[in-house]
């Protein structure tokens, strides 16, 4: 049976349609709360959410996949709602956008405890809330070098989508080495993986693209949209152009089957001020055009926006 | 960014309230408002009621249920007060559980006058936000930034998340790890003593390596060490090193702050009531004060699950068979601490 975990329930892979894979909602450090320069009303929220999420419907998107991990401000509450009155299929995940993101509870905890705290959030529930997670984040902390904390989450995030059949995807590529040998020593095949942000500009470089494609990883170039192009870009922005031909090296040289796109934008940024103008959109309103531009056909975006996430996202059992 | 307009009505309350306090008499900060420093009775200055570790409340395996949690926390507070206990120092600090309405609903409950804390440490209790930004690079907050998010906790109201600011912070409390303070908690200590210059609050420190060398740092503020509290004094190491005497001579607070412990890092009851004694011998009876860092409720961690009266129904007779008198204990339970406590 083809399933994938939604915030509402599990759906078929088929339902999926266009797959946004790599989004947020909402992402703040852990502690931003405690900051009230960022405080919004539930009502502001949901005024700069909304509207987002019903163009994306509008423009044929049928799938958020939301990377908010553990400690930075995920509320599936929130996304159950948004979910429900929009008909956007949100998919929430566990684990941690990187060591850096994990509070002291769960930095101290050991990959046994990991293993059975993502577990439980793909197989019984997330909270209370009654929705399960669809996929696994993990993630390599500031500085470009796995730590031990990072390595900890990878392999019980490893362990926990052997035993469950979901994905996993990354915050940055970098330093990949260290995750392929955890990947290979828990024994998932690295095609349940989407080594994220090969794209992003700071990681240029840093990134065996090439390399994690031929041993079978996922590359996901999910950070267009943070174009130096813009007023005010953030750190990691790059030449729009500059991604694009990166990504077409990707799609023409017979990776079309190893790689995905997104945005990575923030619907309502939680503890940053968030880049103003990105949003998920970026997808329809920039990227496709860009795409059929350099004479990509519709059957190559259909693989790599509909197809290529439902075989990604769908359990593996 | 939006304020809520509860948050602007009770900042005015608030401030009328201080300023009540002030034209009228010495008074302290706690949860349920200014009370006269005469009202403390005893005191004890660093417990903690509802302890939760950081990221505790997403853990799978972890329920949070608030009436359970009361009703435990309401009759450790009733047996405290009745041992005679009048107040307590939650110094959990402002991320590490800390839930402003419960613990005015237990001081309403209860009697017991509760003085909440601002502030944060060691380190590795930061969330990322404060040590990992979202900048290039990655610089950690340095002490102004966490100076101005703890002086608004007294003179703003406690945050509760994204919801509201309640209530005043009566103390900040802050922490450096054990192997000696790092750079992010010379910046928490240095953010600390600025909020205490700036709003009167007292400022409340556990030491990392070397309890002479971090009280400098929160002087070195021009924060007047009688401002000060320093904890941690029974760690054999602390006690090895004749802090407590170091501490009392540059005119801080010395707390004895872990009693009923007894383990690898802190010495017996015993050595403790001894310790007192030498103190007071030695004229230091003005800045010795005490308290248990039992934990009345904890999430995430090891219990600490001793009672709050454990000070005054058992340490108290070991002092007193020291041959500390009713004036030293009087001074030492409930003078010192109103001493500290009260909003300069």
């Amino acid at each position: 049976m083809s399933r994938v975990n939604t915030v509402l329930g599990a759906v078929p892979g088929e339902e999926l349609g266009i797959v946004a894979v790599h989004e947020h909602i909402g992402y703040g450090m852990p502690g931003c709360e405690l900051d009230t320069k960022w405080w919004k009303s539930p009502e502001h929220r949901y005024e700069e959410t909304v509207p987002k999420l019903r163009k994306f419907h509008e423009y044929g998107g049928g799938t958020f996949v939301d990377a908010t991990g553990i400690c930075n401000g995920r509320d599936v509450d929130y996304y159950k709602s948004l979910s429900a009155k929009t008909g956007v299929n949100i998919v929430a995940c566990t684990g941690f956008v990187g060591g850096d993101s994990a509070l002291p509870f769960f930095a101290r905890a050991s990959v046994e405890y990991l293993t059975q705290q993502f577990t439980h959030e793909i197989t019984v529930g997330i909270g209370n809330t009654g929705s399960t997670a669809g996929i696994i984040k993990v993630g390599v902390s500031r500085g470009f070098r796995m730590t031990e904390l990072d390595k900890r989450i990878y392999r019980a995030a490893a362990r926990a989508a052997v035993r469950t059949g979901v994905p996993i995807f990354t915050h940055l590529a970098v330093d990949s080495q260290p995750a392929i040998d955890i990947f290979g020593e828990e024994g998932l095949p690295l095609d349940r993986v989407l080594f994220g942000h090969v794209d992003d500009g700071v990681s240029q470089g840093k990134v065996r693209d090439t390399e994690i494609a031929d041993m079978g990883g996922r590359l996901g170039f999910d950070t267009f949209g943070y174009d130096l192009e813009l007023p005010d870009p953030p750190f990691w922005g790059r030449h729009r152009n500059e991604r694009l031909e990166h990504f077409l090296r990707f799609v023409r040289g017979g990776y079309v089957d190893r790689v995905l796109a997104s945005a990575d934008a923030n619907c309502s940024p939680l503890g940053w001020p968030g880049v103003k103008g990105h949003t998920v959109n970026y997808i329809f309103e920039q990227l496709m055009p860009d795409l059929r531009d350099a004479g990509i056909d519709e059957a190559t975006i259909t693989k790599i926006f509909v197809e290529n996430p439902a075989d990604f996202l769908t359990i593996k059992n | 960014m939006s304020e809520f307009a509860g948050v602007a009505a009770r900042r005015t309350f608030n401030d009328r309230a201080a300023e009540v306090s002030r034209s009228v008499a010495p008074s302290v900060q706690t949860v349920l408002g200014p009370v006269g420093a005469k009202d403390l009775g005893v005191v004890s200055v660093h417990e903690a009621l509802l302890s939760i570790v950081p990221g505790a409340q997403y853990a799978y395996d972890v329920t949070i249920d608030r009436a359970r949690i009361f009703e435990a926390l309401a009759a450790k507070l009733t047996i405290f007060q009745k041992a005679g206990g009048g107040t307590i120092v939650d110094s959990t600090g402002m991320f590490h559980g800390r839930d402003v309405a419960l613990l005015e609903a237990l001081s309403r409950a209860t009697g017991v006058h509760i003085i909440a804390s601002t502030g944060m440490g060691p380190e590795e209790m930061l969330g990322g936000y404060f040590l990992t930004p979202q900048t290039n690079p990655p610089t950690p907050w340095p002490a102004e930034k966490f100076a101005d998010l703890f002086t608004r906790e007294v003179t703003e109201g406690m945050v509760v998340p994204r919801i509201e600011r309640r209530g005043s912070a009566g103390l900040v409390v802050t922490a450096a790890r054990h192997a000696g303070m790092t750079a992010v908690e010379d910046s928490l200590f240095r953010g600390a003593a600025k909020t205490g210059l700036a709003t009167g609050v007292p400022v409340s420190i556990r030491f990392g390596n070397d309890a002479v060398h971090d009280l400098e740092v929160v002087v070195e503020e021009q924060l007047p060490a009688e401002r000060v509290v320093v904890g941690g004094l029974d760690r054999k190491d602390a006690v090895a090193a004749g802090a407590a005497v170091e501490v009392a001579r540059r005119g801080a607070y010395m707390a004895i702050d872990h009693i009923g412990s007894s383990d690898d890092v802190h010495v017996t009851d015993a050595e403790r009531a001894a310790m007192v004694a030498e103190l007071v011998a030695a004229g230091h009876a003005g800045r010795i004060l005490l308290s248990n860092d039992a934990i009345g409720y904890a999430v995430g961690q090891a219990p600490r699950d001793l009672p709050y009266d454990h000070l005054l129904a058992n340490f108290v007779p070991l002092m007193q068979a020291q041959g500390v008198g009713d004036n030293d204990v009087q001074r030492i339970l409930v003078e010192n601490p109103r001493e500290l406590l009260t909003v300069r």
